[in-house]
């Protein structure tokens, strides 16, 4: 019998909690009602939504008012750069600040915002992937609408010192937002003593179903809405709200943050021994983003001599689920343009593979990788390489 | 279960009809799709990447119960295949890019990712067979692709598998409506070139070369005699053998007979004009044991075009020239000359010259300058 697959893509999305899939369970049934709805039916769909929005809220240190919940990461991003530059472009603030290793929902609406007119400018980041404060600074001015930096990098894991960045721009009176997608969970969010304005999370990446997200929107932070319609969520997103996920988000978000301290440092373990399985048996492997300050379960590792796509089949037809940089539309896989913004060698960009850690994983799984990836780099190494 | 196959998968009817056959025999089938180039937002029906192409293959596989990979080839398919077809273009010659990317696309770079994931099989969904360490022809007269396939690297033979090389086209089809392949079963066959979008090949030189370059630009229509005729927009434009588009006006029906790229001129004659009976052939590689000086054998210059007899007068390295008995009309610089020996496919090269008489240097008119 085969080995049991092993899933290490944890950063691409997680599977639904049994806990948040039992949360669920009673708006697939008898509690259908659309919360809009004013009859007994309404009230209670209603009432299951704002104890949701108010159990977000308070994973994020915010209140329950200042969650807007979205169809996922990629909406909050849209949301907020959009909705924050269409709301002050007209006020001498045309600007949009962001860096090159963001999440292409965070650069695909920057790049919208620039078609509408905006001037975009784009923070430098080391050759770890960490913003440089001084371009940081350079780039913000009175003429800036927001400023976008991701917390947690979703491909290599740098984390931001977002706090501090956030703190700096709020000086000169821009608005921060951050994508948080892979930092839910990983580092310390609190919107009462942090302070960003805007903050995106993704249901899927925690345990909650594909399809659900939350931006957090602090009190008084100018946002147009994407789309128009009905008053749901204070106009900021119309449309029947998705009663039974957003109660998903909150449950998974609540075990989650429950579960910091000690998965964390489980991850951390469990990372630091794969990562010097690998760097013992390829002393040249190179692991990105090493020596800046890393989420816990995000290993990026791109071997001299390889090629992402072979490795990734190579993997997976032995059980064990990774991924590349960027999948295009076709499915196949793109040189990740976080690694070439870090000024990484495109061959070695080519050869990036990510294995993300996350409630699937266990030293047993962390062991059989430790074994079988070094061999198949060295097989893929001693296969003549392209003319 | 036997062992590992990589199938390169179109999403055709006739890959898929492959893979599935494969499945049946037992093998441990991967289906991988190649990308090959990205005409990006150009293109306004067809979205990125032949990306249609791309789900028919996945669905195939789906129904079949195997895995299927997007494996991007794009760089190297654009220096080895795309440059080399306007190259040729540039060069007043007809290229065959069919050719060069089963010799250097399919047959080595797809072999190298089969490497990567211990394949010890690849296959594709050509018409054509391998017997004993041989490539024969197809079973299918009509839909035979060895025109396309004496580049590759003679080692490869030892690992292809090519399923539905034994079926006809129809056989080919009804097989895919046995097996449950509903998603291509009725798909029609494509002719065009692949990376051509609409069949406009003029576009991508315009795109390469630019508006102004030699091939694109205004040139002389002239007799085999050297009478000037009329202007043309660009002798890419044109191959050996072209009536259409040419000006009228003679007693006797009138062909391109020659390219001249160092005076842009397009040489029409009549259709006497194009009759060679001896070619020559570059980068010519063998399948087989290299048959020697004054074998017989059989050749074809183009696709589909009967089989001719011939004898093999020279061998200069990769370089070969052929006596045909008897002549044939329009061989065409850029295209295959490929040599058989009954079923078996010898080996090719690229047509260089064709010339009135074997042996002879006078060239037909096409090699005029």
């Amino acid at each position: 019998m085969p080995p049991a697959p092993i899933y290490l893509d944890h950063a691409a999305t997680t599977p639904v909690r049994e806990e948040v899939f039992e949360s669920m369970r009673p708006f697939f049934g008898a509690r259908f009602g659309n919360p809009s709805s004013t009859h007994r039916w309404g009230r209670e769909a209603r009432a299951a939504l704002d104890e949701a929005r108010e159990r977000v809220a308070k994973c994020l240190g915010g209140r329950q008012d200042e969650v807007c919940f979205t169809s996922g990461g990629t909406e909050g991003d849209n949301l907020a750069i959009l909705g924050v530059w269409r709301s002050l472009r007209d006020k001498n603030r045309n600007a949009v600040v962001t860096t090159p290793i963001e999440h292409k929902a965070v650069l695909g609406a920057v790049h919208q915002a620039a078609c509408e007119g905006a001037e975009e400018r784009y923070v430098e980041v080391d050759s770890s992937g960490t913003v440089s404060d001084t371009s940081f600074d350079a780039l913000l001015g009175s003429d800036v609408a927001i400023c976008s930096v991701m917390w947690v990098n979703n491909e290599i894991g740098t984390i931001q010192r977002l706090p501090e960045l956030a703190e700096r721009a709020k000086a000169k009176g821009v608005v921060v937002h951050t994508d948080a997608v892979q930092a839910f969970g990983k580092v310390r969010i609190d919107a009462a003593s942090q302070c960003f304005d805007l903050l995106s999370i993704s249901g899927h990446k925690i345990g909650a179903p594909k399809g659900i997200g939350a931006l957090y929107i602090r009190r008084g932070t100018p946002l147009q809405p994407l789309m128009h319609g009905g008053s749901q969520d204070r106009g900021r997103r119309p449309g029947t709200e998705n009663v039974a996920m957003a109660v998903g988000l909150a449950t998974a978000a609540e075990i989650v943050l429950a579960e910091h301290e000690t998965e964390s440092a489980r991850l951390l373990a469990m990372r630091r021994r794969l990562e010097a399985a690998i760097l013992e048996k390829v002393p040249d492997a190179v692991i990105h983003g090493r020596s800046a300050d890393r989420a816990p379960h995000v290993i990026s590792v791109s071997v001299p001599g390889t090629d992402s796509e072979s490795l990734l089949m190579a993997l997976d037809l032995q059980g064990i689920a990774a991924s590349g940089g960027s999948a295009c539309q076709s499915g196949s896989v793109m040189p990740s343009h976080v690694l070439l913004a870090l000024g990484l060698r495109p061959d070695l960009a080519g050869a990036a593979i990510r294995l993300s850690l996350g409630a699937l994983t266990t030293d047993e799984c962390i062991d059989r990788v430790a074994e079988v990836l070094p061999a198949l780099v060295l097989k893929a190494r001693i296969l003549v390489p392209l003319a | 279960m036997k062992e590992r196959v990589l199938v390169a998968m179109s999403g055709g009817v006739d890959s898929s009809v492959a893979a599935a056959l494969l499945v049946g025999q037992g093998y441990d089938v991967v289906g991988a799709t190649m990308k090959l180039f990205c005409h990006g937002e150009d293109v306004p029906d067809r979205p990125c990447c032949s990306l249609d192409s791309v789900n028919d293959a996945r669905r195939v596989c789906e129904r079949l119960g195997v895995p299927h990979y997007v494996i991007n080839l794009e760089s190297r398919f654009g220096i080895d295949v795309v440059d080399d077809f306007v190259n040729e273009y540039a060069r007043g010659r007809t290229p065959i890019p069919c050719v060069r990317c089963n010799t250097f696309t399919k047959f080595r770079d797809f072999v190298h990712k089969a490497d990567a994931i211990d394949a010890r099989w690849i296959a594709t969904g050509h018409y054509a067979r391998v017997v004993d360490g041989e490539l024969r022809r197809g079973r299918d007269d009509n839909k035979d692709q060895t025109y396309f396939l004496w580049g590759i690297d003679r080692a490869v033979l030892t690992r292809m598998l090519l399923p539905v090389g034994d079926s006809t086209k129809s056989e080919t089809r009804q097989l895919a409506r046995t097996l449950g392949l509903s998603v291509v079963a009725e798909k029609a066959e494509s002719q065009e070139i692949c990376f051509v979008p609409d069949g406009d090949y003029v576009g991508i030189l315009r795109q390469k070369l630019g508006d102004d370059s030699p091939a694109l630009s205004r040139g002389p229509i002239v007799t085999s005699e050297g009478r000037f005729v009329a202007e043309h927009e660009g002798y890419a434009r044109y191959t050996i053998g072209q009536r259409r588009g040419l000006p009228g006006g003679f007693p006797m029906p009138m062909y391109v007979v020659g390219i001249r790229p160092g005076d842009r001129a397009v040489v029409i004659g009549p259709r006497d004009d194009l009759l060679g009976r001896g070619v020559i052939a570059r980068e010519v590689n063998w399948l087989a044991e290299p048959p020697r000086v004054g074998a017989k054998v059989e050749v074809r210059v183009r696709h589909r075009a009967p089989l001719a007899p011939g004898e093999l007068i020279r061998i200069d390295g990769a370089e070969i020239e052929i006596a045909l008995d008897a002549p044939v009309s329009a061989m065409t610089p850029g295209q295959s000359l490929v040599l058989y020996q009954g079923e078996t496919v010898l080996g090719g090269g690229f047509i260089e010259i064709a010339t009135r008489e074997a042996g002879d240097r006078m060239a037909l008119p096409i090699m005029a300058a």
